[in-house]
């Protein structure tokens, strides 16, 4: 909403600087999201008189003048020819900068003194074109700025309106905001219809034939109009608050609307077939053509404006082609009609069709502002288009819309805000606000609000009211006496936290990708078409296609932001996310939204340092991580298959995380196919992890083990073996053997190659042995090792090295 | 004997005095006192001494040979000194060359923020409750008294999966998830993901919120001021001025738009806050009774706030971000800064 300070000045007594009367605004709800200050800047020109005019001594066309600028007589030459000595003009005097830069200076034309320009309304930006010097009115105060004198200098406010504030969509209904602020009386323009000729009956009628959206519907008749463009002060005033001028007429509709906020509609009533208004719901896929020249496809939702034949308006948002003011128009209908508020809405947003008339009506108009605007709105075009309006008003009224009275009690207001008011300091707040109060207990009020405020209805609204006009500054701050109870995190949440501080510690930047992606993923993460990833939610209304689907897993983002970061030359990186990802489940309304791991790794394992080899990454990078993340859970029993993979891996570098029997993700290098298809170039390692399934497997250790205060021992084994065989299962092996004394067992060598036999591979294991009650022999530790050796040579069939 | 013993000392004196290195101290070590030395040598002729000399040559060796044990200690010492003088002279690194170290991993500044918000109402008395992002209409809009076709709805662009399930443009609906499943007391905040349809260099159709509810006996509007200035003053420093003005919002009434002094002009007027001094950071207001019916507490027996803030503006604030898109490129040479 944009008004003017001028104007507001009109209804209200208010001479604040514009930025404390901004400050007032926002402070009772209406925020001021932007000032503008007009018409400023050309102080310099003033209103002066012409005390003499001679010609020019050295030239025909020039003047000599002395003009008299309230403090001297100053010299200055001219060109115009439409003045005379007594006239009052507007002097720019030495120092102005006039529109386009152009600084006045003293000056000597033709041998003459000049200090000053008399200036044209065009040289001061006040109209397109002008013919001779500005001639001011005779009653213009001397030496004043110019902008001043003409009233031009003003402030425009952007307001933001909260949906609720309807009643604040008018220059009115601002500034009795402001008057109930600070206290002063609202003076609202006397208006004066003044009527002549037949009754308004004899010329039209209004039925109402669908009083449920249209509760009432009032009328004026003005016949003998003349169109035309409207006097300046009209277009400026439209101009200011962002309004394009029509016509006189259309225009005094739209100045109605802006310092009223209610809707008003001028038909040409002779286009009215019958003479007859007719308010009745559209039939349905009625064609209707609005004055913005689109047809419009209406259905029985849709209420219109007809004559005996056809629609003539949109009731409440835009108006008929068919019978719209033009320059020919002579006789007007003017409407000033009240709509339902969710009717008028739910056509506006079907049709897409949002108007300054819509926006009132699907927010509340006032059903008893409906006379007031159109007597105001028929006297300005009967003053501006001449014509004669028509005895009486049409007022049809089948649905009454009565005041809304609410029970209120000053306890409960200041219980709730915290404040100490009396019964009287509220009772003051309601009548400031034109409330009717009456008090029928100590503290209890029976208030009767206005039909304008429609956002009031309850006593939490006047409570609303109570706070917002004492100030909410005023409302102290305290700290709550609440009762004491502890709710620590919940697991979810402390295991989330520590998980991604684990994935910092890592070296692991954190990225957030969004939660949506492209159905056209899946073809390329090469997932088979019956793959429940591709089992989606997906959007109604989506931005792009692009972002159409909500994601069913966390790599393709991963795999996008790679790609994104390697096109920027950031080479080696390490990046996880932890977010959900979103399961449409069978038989449930809402999709399952469980909590992901995903890592990436690709370039080097670390940032190079200088004089070090360069190691890239690898699978057991990623691996190494998920170790981590797997240990730092205390998951069981974790196995690591490279059977049943995800077609995105490499098949050969990728498995499967398995917890008992349970898979818990998967890792490995994504397939070239893949990282072909998102445009990378290196290769990329990736983990991901059901974090749903690592909680529910999560054991805290509860018992630790003292450690041995004896000297460890250790033997290392070099073994042949079948190139097959996994690690895994010669540690699992010797660990299998359940020895005490086997503190610990690790790969430290693979080695597959010339002096390896052809299917084979050569793995080096280093046991550790300690006891935990004595210092262990060599012999002790020999009878040992020969049992590990055993069995791996009668288990796996390894030969020792 | 005596002279030869002498001669010795002498000799074995001089050099040990002549001798700048370990080595060469424990060659002179065997030279003189090994199995095969000058000393154990001259030792061994002390059988042929007459009887009555032995006692007095005996003690003469013994002091020679403590004497020189005694200097090749002092010896070797010095020259250990001097050794490890020289080796802290000589040795230097360009301490300016830059350290091995493994990648530093650093969490999203969204997560950093939410983090440290819920640390601070976790401090109050807050706890954290999550609920989901793909939601239902109700928790989402009916619930929190936005009626359907209600021009409210406006305020909020809504990306929908179906008429009834849309996916959730606040973080609100865990307030009303949370007041059915419990009875007041309730004091929680709830951080999350939320979506709507709008994207420019302010706006991105993915963000984050974190939200606050309180309910309890006799809880005020002045209450809501004095736990959101604690936040204010923790979060943004103390003496951070702080500003309610009133507002709308249909799940609170009263409402108010929370402002705090600009953290860039402390409120001096600058182009981060328009000039205006203030900052726009939060909404709030008093949980409307409409709520509280839909939930089924009694709204004359208890009251609360709740109140609500976008984590990516608080991030831009924080940490000085001109465009929001930066938050969600994902460029790990914006991301490694934090």
């Amino acid at each position: 909403m944009i008004i003017t300070y001028n104007w507001l000045k009109e209804f209200v007594d208010c001479n604040l600087p514009a930025e404390e009367l901004a400050d007032l605004l926002t402070m009772l709800g209406l925020e001021v999201e932007a000032i503008r200050h007009v018409g400023g800047g050309l102080d310099d020109v003033v209103v002066a008189l012409v005390e003499s005019k001679d010609r020019h001594p050295n030239a025909d066309k020039l003047s000599l003048c002395k003009v008299n600028n309230g403090r001297e007589i100053l010299d200055v030459v001219c060109g115009a020819q439409n003045f005379k000595a007594g006239d009052k003009v507007a002097l720019a005097q030495v120092g102005a900068v006039l529109p386009g830069d152009f600084k006045i200076k003293r000056s000597k034309i033709r041998g003459e003194e000049s200090c000053g320009m008399l200036c044209s309304e065009k040289e001061l930006g006040l109209s397109a074109e002008s013919s001779g010097i500005m001639i001011l009115s005779p009653d213009l105060p001397l030496g004043v700025p110019l902008f001043d004198a003409l009233g031009l200098k003003d402030t425009i406010f952007e307001v933001g309106l909260t949906p609720n504030r309807s009643d604040c969509l008018s220059v009115v209904g601002i500034a009795r905001e402001v008057a109930a602020k600070l206290g002063k009386k609202l003076n609202l323009p006397r208006v004066d219809v003044v009527e002549a000729g037949k009754s308004v009956q004899e010329f039209a009628s209004v039925t109402i034939e669908a009083p449920e959206l249209c509760p009432r519907y009032t009328a004026r008749y003005i016949s003998g109009c003349t169109v035309a463009p409207s006097p300046a002060w009209l277009v400026k005033r439209l101009e200011s608050v962002g309004m394009r001028s029509i016509n006189n007429v259309v225009d005094v509709t739209n100045y109605v609307l802006m310092e009223y906020g209610h809707p008003l509609h001028a038909f040409d009533a002779d286009r009215l077939d019958g003479a007859k208004i007719v308010v009745r719901r559209a039939a349905d896929g009625e064609r209707f053509v609005t004055l913005d020249g689109q047809e419009r496809v209406l259905d029985a939702s849709d209420l219109t404006i007809r004559d005996a034949r056809r629609g003539v308006a949109l009731a409440g948002i835009m108006g008929g082609e068919n019978s719209e003011i033009h320059q020919s128009t002579t006789n007007i209908l003017l409407e000033s009609a009240y709509f339902n508020p969710s009717a008028i809405r739910k056509t506006s947003k079907r049709l897409g069709l949002h108007t300054e008339s819509s926006h009132r009506f699907e927010r509340g108009a006032d059903v008893n502002i409906l006379l007031i605007a159109l007597d105001r709105a028929a006297a300005l075009i009967a003053e501006l288009a001449g014509g004669s309006t028509a005895r009486g008003v049409i007022d049809e009224y089948p649905t009454k819309i009565i005041s809304c009275t609410i029970d209120f009690r000053a306890d409960r207001c200041n219980e709730l805000l915290g404040i100490v008011l009396s019964a009287q300091d509220i009772r003051g707040i309601f009548e400031s606000l034109d409330f009717e109060v009456m008090e029928c207990a100590p503290g209890q009020f029976k208030v009767t609000v206005p039909t304008y405020r429609v956002d009031l209805e309850r006593e939490i609204d006047l409570i609303e009211e109570v706070a917002r006009l004492n100030g909410y500054e005023k409302i102290p701050v305290t700290m709550p006496k609440a009762r004491v109870f502890s709710d620590r995190p919940t697991r979810h949440q402390r295991y989330e936290r520590q998980l991604r501080s684990l994935m910092v510690g890592e070296g692991f930047t954190e990225i957030i990708t969004f939660s949506f992606m492209s159905p056209a993923v899946f073809d390329k993460l090469l997932l088979d078409a019956s793959d429940p990833r591709r089992n989606v939610v997906r959007l109604r209304n989506p931005l792009v296609e692009e972002q159409s689907v909500m994601r069913t897993t966390l790599l393709s983002g991963m795999l996008e932001t790679a790609s994104s970061n390697i096109n920027h030359r950031s080479l080696d990186l390490c990046m996880f996310e932890l977010r959900r990802i979103y399961q449409p489940v069978a038989d449930q309304e809402l999709p399952h939204e469980p909590l992901y791991l995903a890592g990436l790794i690709t370039g080097l394992r670390r940032p190079a340092g200088w004089g070090e080899e360069k190691l890239p990454a690898d699978f057991f990078d990623a691996k190494g991580v998920v170790e981590v993340v797997l240990d730092a859970f205390g998951i069981p029993a974790v196995t690591y298959s490279a059977s049943s993979v995800d077609p995105f891996y490499h098949p050969g570098k990728s498995c499967v995380v398995n917890s008992s029997g349970e898979i818990l993700g998967s890792l490995g290098e994504i397939h070239p196919d893949v990282q072909d298809n998102f445009g990378i170039t290196q290769k990329v390692y990736y983990f991901e992890l059901n974090f749903e399934k690592l909680l529910s497997k999560a054991s805290p250790r509860v018992t630790v083990k003292a450690p041995s205060r004896f000297p460890d021992t250790f033997r290392d084994i070099a073994m042949l073996l079948a190139e097959d065989t996994p690690a895994a299962s010669v540690i699992g092996t010797i660990m299998g053997l359940k020895i005490r004394e086997i503190e610990s067992s690790s790969v430290f060598d693979l080695y597959k190659g010339a002096s390896i036999p052809q299917g084979q591979k050569s793995l080096a294991v280093r046991i550790r042995y300690r006891s935990s009650e004595k210092t262990l022999t060599d012999d002790e530790v020999g009878v040992l090792h020969r049992r590990v050796i055993d069995a791996l040579v009668k288990k796996l069939g390894v030969s020792i090295r | 004997m005596k002279e030869q013993l002498d001669q010795l000392l002498q000799d074995a004196l001089r050099e040990i005095a002549g001798v700048n290195s370990e080595d060469s101290l424990q060659e002179l070590r065997v030279k003189y006192l090994g199995k095969k030395g000058a000393l154990t040598s001259l030792m061994k002729g002390l059988g042929s001494l007459p009887a009555d000399e032995r006692p007095l040559v005996g003690q003469m060796v013994n002091t020679v040979k403590s004497q020189l044990e005694e200097q090749l200690a002092e010896a070797l010492t010095g020259v250990r000194e001097a050794a490890k003088r020289e080796r802290l002279q000589s040795e230097r690194l360009d301490v300016t060359l830059p350290g091995r170290r493994g990648g530093r991993g650093t969490k999203h500044p969204v997560s950093l923020v939410i983090e440290e918000i819920s640390e601070i109402f976790g401090s109050l008395g807050f706890q954290v409750a999550e609920g989901p992002e793909i939601e239902l209409d109700f928790y989402n809009f009916e619930a929190l008294n936005f009626p359907k076709d209600h021009p409210a709805r406006d305020m909020q662009d809504t990306f929908f999966v179906d008429d009834n399930i849309l996916l959730r443009t606040h973080t609100s609906p865990v307030q009303v998830r949370t007041m059915l499943k419990h009875a007041p007391p309730v004091r929680i905040i709830s951080p999350g993901t939320v979506y709507r349809c709008d994207s420019d260099a302010t706006h991105s159709p993915m963000f984050h919120q974190i939200e606050g509810l309180m309910v309890d006996k006799g809880v005020t509007f002045g209450d809501l001021k004095g736990v959101l200035t604690t936040f204010v003053n923790q979060y943004f420093g103390k003496g951070t001025g702080v500003r309610l003005r009133p507002s709308f919002f249909p799940f609170t009434e009263p409402s108010a738009e929370v402002d705090i002094a600009c953290v860039m002009c402390r409120g001096a007027g600058c182009r981060v806050c328009k000039q205006s001094g203030w900052l726009e950071i939060l909404g709030a207001g008093m949980i409307d009774p409409e709520v509280y019916r839909h939930v089924g507490y009694d709204s004359e027996s208890i009251s609360g706030f709740a109140f609500g803030m976008g984590i990516e503006r608080i991030a831009m604030l924080k940490y000085g971000i001109g465009d929001m898109r930066l938050l969600f490129e994902n460029d790990v040479r914006f991301l490694s800064q934090f």
